[in-house]
């Protein structure tokens, strides 16, 4: 590739992707059975999961491709991540009767071991620091 | 599953782990070793995979365990080519992290595949 961003899926970010393609899989996969398997015990809870399903998959994705639009659709899905994390854990505890099975955000992702709550966080300081690394050898490179 | 078995994928997991960490630590990249024992890793998840899958209809509970003990057990061996392919294409100590991530949920499938598998009356 021309630009010279720092790819997103390099060093770190390599780590980054895995964890993030794990999360995937793993809300993927909770989230057809839930919703093949028992839909009307809870249904806002299962519709959530599989929100939050395909937004780790686009995150994914975005990381492992990392070009300029990517990056900005990877910005996008992990905000919407960090957002989606605090609220439906937060609501986990205020309402747990709409919670009546674990999704992956619900309580700040406690069921995985909050890696869901840290992830997002991570995702962010990433795209921020090779987002500057671009910015950096713009400003280096005269014209 | 199977209890030695689950034990063989385990140590393979934990193993793996190690060398990973190891590696990390010492600034390798993935070699023919750590590639051995994520192949007897594999191994070890593939004979699960049949194993319980020839053992499907003793396995309890409605169609969600069901359900679950088949996605795990398919799931399982596609884990550890994907971290080595990761890995292999990383040239800096973080490939290690991956291989750390891959073998951590490796393990940790397994033995909620254990959990479900021991269910049975």
């Amino acid at each position: 590739m021309a630009e010279p961003t720092r790819s997103t899926r390099s060093g770190p970010g390599i780590v980054l992707v895995a964890v993030y393609g794990l999360l995937a899989l793993a809300a993927t996969g909770r989230s057809v059975l839930q919703i093949s398997e028992y839909f009307s015990r809870a249904p806002l809870a299962y519709l959530l999961s599989a929100v939050a399903a395909v937004i780790y998959v686009v995150a994914t994705v975005a990381l492992a491709r990392g070009g300029r639009t990517s990056r900005r659709v990877a910005l996008a899905a992990i905000s919407v991540e960090m957002a989606g994390v605090l609220a439906v854990g937060l609501a986990s505890y205020l309402a747990p009767s709409a919670f009546p099975d674990k999704t992956v955000w619900s309580h700040f992702g406690s069921g995985y071991g909050y890696v869901p709550l840290v992830l997002p966080v991570l995702g962010l300081l990433w795209l921020r620091r090779t987002g500057s690394a671009t910015r950096g050898a713009r400003a280096r490179t005269p014209g | 599953m199977l209890f030695p078995l689950t034990v063989v994928v385990l140590v393979a997991a934990v193993l793996l782990m190690g060398l990973a960490g190891w590696y990390a630590a010492s600034g390798r990249l993935v070699d023919d070793r750590l590639l051995l024992v994520a192949a007897v890793l594999e191994l070890g998840l593939l004979v699960q995979l049949v194993v319980g899958l020839a053992h499907l209809r003793t396995v309890p509970g409605g169609g969600a365990e069901q359900a679950t003990f088949v996605a795990y057990a398919v799931t399982l061996p596609f884990v550890p080519p994907a971290a080595v392919f990761l890995a292999l294409k990383e040239k800096t100590r973080w490939a290690m992290g991956v291989v750390v991530v891959g073998a951590f949920a490796a393990a940790v499938m397994t033995a909620r595949l254990q959990q479900i598998w021991n269910l049975r009356g």
